[in-house]
């Protein structure tokens, strides 16, 4: 786990998947590109991590692509409660960014799911992304 | 820019000096100039233009007064000169051209040398002083080629509103708005860059000259990829202009009508439900996006039975502050005065408050949550069924679009089943057409692939020849230099595209705010458009693109909307000058139109005939109009002079 005096506020993730952000937010085809922006790809991957009770460590070189003033008032609660939920204490929220870690590992997990469900299946990406979407709730 | 005065000597039907002042009055900034036709109005109009750029009168040796040419005596000197005064930027300028010629015996005029050209600048004394590079100064004050988009023929100013006027269009906002000097900005650079990577090329050999060779080669097919585009649209619109031309036809002959107005129907019916589909598509998208919190639901719930527990604790909101808890315990003094010392039951009950209370921030953040959390979870359920009636409506509107199109395949058969010959090979030109269209958009989004595919390659190659060339310290400066101007380029290029596009959307909120003013209030025609593909559309009143239909009055209206809202945007104070500007319009644009006009634009100036301006055209105009001349033509001596109207 990053040391906390060492990260900032910024969202890291695996350099390896930065490509797999890009590809699912950059785009004015909203069937091919299914997210508005960075930040909505990484809170869905966050939110599936989660859901799948999976947390990948990032690797020791990691990319820097959201700052956290980019999340709105009702995105960072969300990114709290995986860390509260997690922890079960909310003094987790008192420990600078570490809930930013833990939402960190869940979405480096999430992209995972992202790439194998959206991108690497037949059909256009918003629509696998439904499908996902559908299947996690029903499943849930 | 704002006009001043003209002195007109000798040109064309113009004989001897003739002088006009033009109102500079800010309310009353009309100047009319009325003349039947064949009186000059145009020939002023054309004075005008030649005077400060030397363009607009076509056929030089024309340009010399035919009575002022026969008084004179052979072998005399005989002279047109036009002296254009006017202000710009607070100073005063004179502009003057003229254009001498020689009498022959024959009573001919030769002219040996081209038009004279001079600028003077007026200073605040009076002393005028000559300006050395008068047409880059002219230039600057209103460039050579924005100047036909503020002194322009009424009756042709409809090229923005023809359907394959984009090129037009987007040349008008580039120049106009002085975008293409960062074009040219940008060609410079990425010239300066292809030729130091030509060098370092000579320089280089192995691996590196490999790896710039490839990416000169994936330079040019990017290149030829962007041309290859322009070219394909280009086709693409005369496709569609032929198309319009054919349904109209279609719609002429008797035995066709009725389906052409069949087809039209459904087309208009098709493009409603493919813009329809569209916003469901994009609604589902921000729905699903939203899609996450339902996805975290546990961890909410969660999340907020921990709050919940703290909050039935109380220790939030603690009421008490941490800090106040530590400063006591620090202070070891309560605030009534007692000592607190280490051991005692106080220390020990503070130090248990400390422990269970939260710090005020953290306070702060958790409430926040925890209300944050409740709406989440209240609205999640709406979310589920907003996506499932989305998905319900996307695939209505798919099956219907499905229904339209084999509705118009079907009018399309009977049109090409016609026993007419002449139908069924119209209809069979337009299929042709149609595939055309279609083939163009592929090719299109393959050389748009071909374009991002090379982009991506090019930067991955840039990469690689930096670091290649890292390892020849030699050539380092040369590659510094190549990725600095390439950067520049590129950065130059965004900067560009960006602007234009900014430009662009102030520019179509403009033409629809002056549209609206302009156009006749009960017209059919509701809204302007000026898409990403500069394509200037009117909107009527279904919400939908209507340019096939219009007059050419309403094509003027949308023009002079296009017109005035570029003048506006450029913040350009220059004059609208127009020659028979009413000449095409109904009677109620024509009063929509000199109702609004005059108050967007600084000065005006208008060459009309008697029946382009009477009734309520001229009553709207009145109270606007500072100075007014009538052009008299004596036919005798076949020379107009100017005379102020009373």
């Amino acid at each position: 786990m990053p040391d906390q005096t060492s990260r900032d506020d910024r969202v890291a993730i695996d350099p390896a998947m930065h490509e797999i952000f890009k590809q699912l937010s950059d785009g004015a085809d909203p069937e091919e590109v299914p997210f508005g922006q960075l930040k909505d790809v990484f809170l869905m991957a966050a939110c599936l991590g989660y859901a799948r009770k999976k947390r990948r460590p990032l690797p020791t070189k990691t990319r820097d692509i959201i700052r956290l003033e980019t999340f709105s008032q009702s995105d960072l609660p969300v990114l709290y409660a995986l860390a509260i939920a997690t922890t079960g204490d909310v003094d987790i929220l008192d420990q600078g960014y570490e809930f930013l870690t833990i939402a960190e590992e869940y979405a480096n997990e999430g992209i995972h799911i992202l790439q194998e469900n959206l991108l690497n299946q037949r059909g256009r990406p918003l629509w696998n992304l439904v499908d996902l979407v559908r299947h996690e709730v029903q499943s849930g | 820019m704002k006009l001043d005065n003209i002195e007109i000597e000798n040109f064309r039907q113009y004989g001897g000096i003739q002088r006009a002042t033009f109102s500079t009055h800010s309310q009353k900034n009309i100047t009319v100039f009325n003349g039947n036709n064949g009186c000059g109005k145009t020939s002023l109009f054309i004075a005008i233009n030649w005077c400060l750029y030397g363009e607009g009168a076509e056929n030089i040796g024309e340009l010399i007064n035919k009575e002022a040419a026969r008084k004179t005596p052979a072998g005399q000197e005989v002279c047109a000169r036009v002296k254009l005064s006017f202000r710009h930027g607070g100073e005063r300028f004179i502009s003057s051209r003229e254009l001498a010629g020689i009498k022959r015996e024959d009573g001919s005029v030769e002219t040996r040398t081209k038009p004279s050209f001079t600028l003077m600048r007026i200073q605040a004394d009076g002393q005028a002083i000559e300006i050395k590079n008068p047409i880059g100064m002219m230039n600057t004050i209103l460039p050579s080629n924005v100047r036909t988009f503020f002194l322009f023929d009424g009756e042709k100013i409809d090229n923005f509103a023809r359907p394959d006027s984009r090129d037009e269009v987007r040349y008008a906002i580039y120049n106009v708005l002085k975008l293409e000097i960062l074009e040219r900005a940008k060609n410079h650079l990425s010239q300066v860059a292809a030729e130091h990577r030509k060098e370092l090329k000579q320089a280089s050999s192995g691996e590196l000259l490999e790896l710039l060779e490839t990416e000169d080669r994936k330079r040019k097919e990017k290149e030829n990829a962007i041309n290859k585009i322009q070219e394909l649209e280009r086709e693409r619109d005369s496709a569609k202009r032929k198309i319009v031309d054919i349904e109209k036809r279609l719609r002429e002959l008797q035995s066709a009508r009725n389906l052409q107005l069949q087809r039209d129907g459904i087309q208009e019916q098709l493009e409603r439900t493919e813009n329809d589909l569209r916003n469901a598509v994009k609604e589902i998208r921000e729905i699903t996006i939203r899609y996450h919190s339902i996805i975290a639901s546990d961890a909410i719930e969660k999340a907020r039975a921990i709050l919940d527990k703290k909050r039935e604790r109380g220790e939030i909101p603690s009421g008490i502050r941490q800090q106040f808890v530590r400063d006591l315990l620090e202070q070891g003094k309560c605030i009534c005065g007692r000592p607190i010392k280490e051991g005692d039951p106080s220390h020990t009950h503070l130090q248990g408050i400390l422990k269970r209370s939260v710090s005020g921030a953290l306070e702060d953040k958790v409430l926040n949550t925890n209300v944050t959390l409740n709406i989440l979870e209240t609205q999640n359920a709406g979310i589920y069924n907003q996506l499932e009636s989305a998905m319900k409506r996307r695939v209505q509107f798919t099956d219907r679009i499905r229904d339209l199109q084999s509705e118009l395949d079907d009018v399309t058969r009977q049109l090409q089943g016609s026993p007419i010959e002449e139908i069924a090979e119209l209809e069979g030109k337009r299929k042709t057409f149609e595939m055309d269209i279609e083939r163009h958009h592929l090719e299109i989004g393959k050389c748009r692939g071909i374009i991002e595919d090379r982009d991506r390659e090019i930067a991955e190659l840039t990469k690689q020849i930096e670091q290649a060339q890292k390892r020849k310290s030699k050539n380092e400066l040369l590659t510094r230099k190549i990725s600095l101007a390439q950067q520049s380029a590129d950065a130059v290029d965004k900067i560009y595209q960006e602007l234009g596009e900014d430009v662009r959307q102030s520019i179509e909120a403009k033409t629809q705010e002056i549209f609206k003013k302009l156009v006749w209030k009960e017209s059919h025609f509701k809204n302007i458009s000026l898409g990403p593909d500069y394509q200037l559309e009117v909107i009527d009143r279904y919400g939908l693109p209507a340019r096939p239909e219009l007059s050419a009055g309403e094509r003027q209206v949308l023009s002079l909307s296009f017109i005035t809202a570029m003048v506006r945007v450029s913040e350009e104070e220059a004059p609208i000058v127009m020659d028979t500007p009413f000449g095409r319009l109904s009677s109620e644009h024509r009063a929509s139109i000199t109702e609004n006009l005059p108050g967007l634009t600084p000065q005006l100036v208008l060459f009309v005939t008697d029946e382009e301006l009477h009734d309520e055209a001229r009553k709207n105009l009145e109270k606007r109009i500072g100075k007014e001349y009538r052009l008299i033509f004596d036919p005798k001596i076949s020379s107009t002079t100017i005379e102020e109207a009373t």
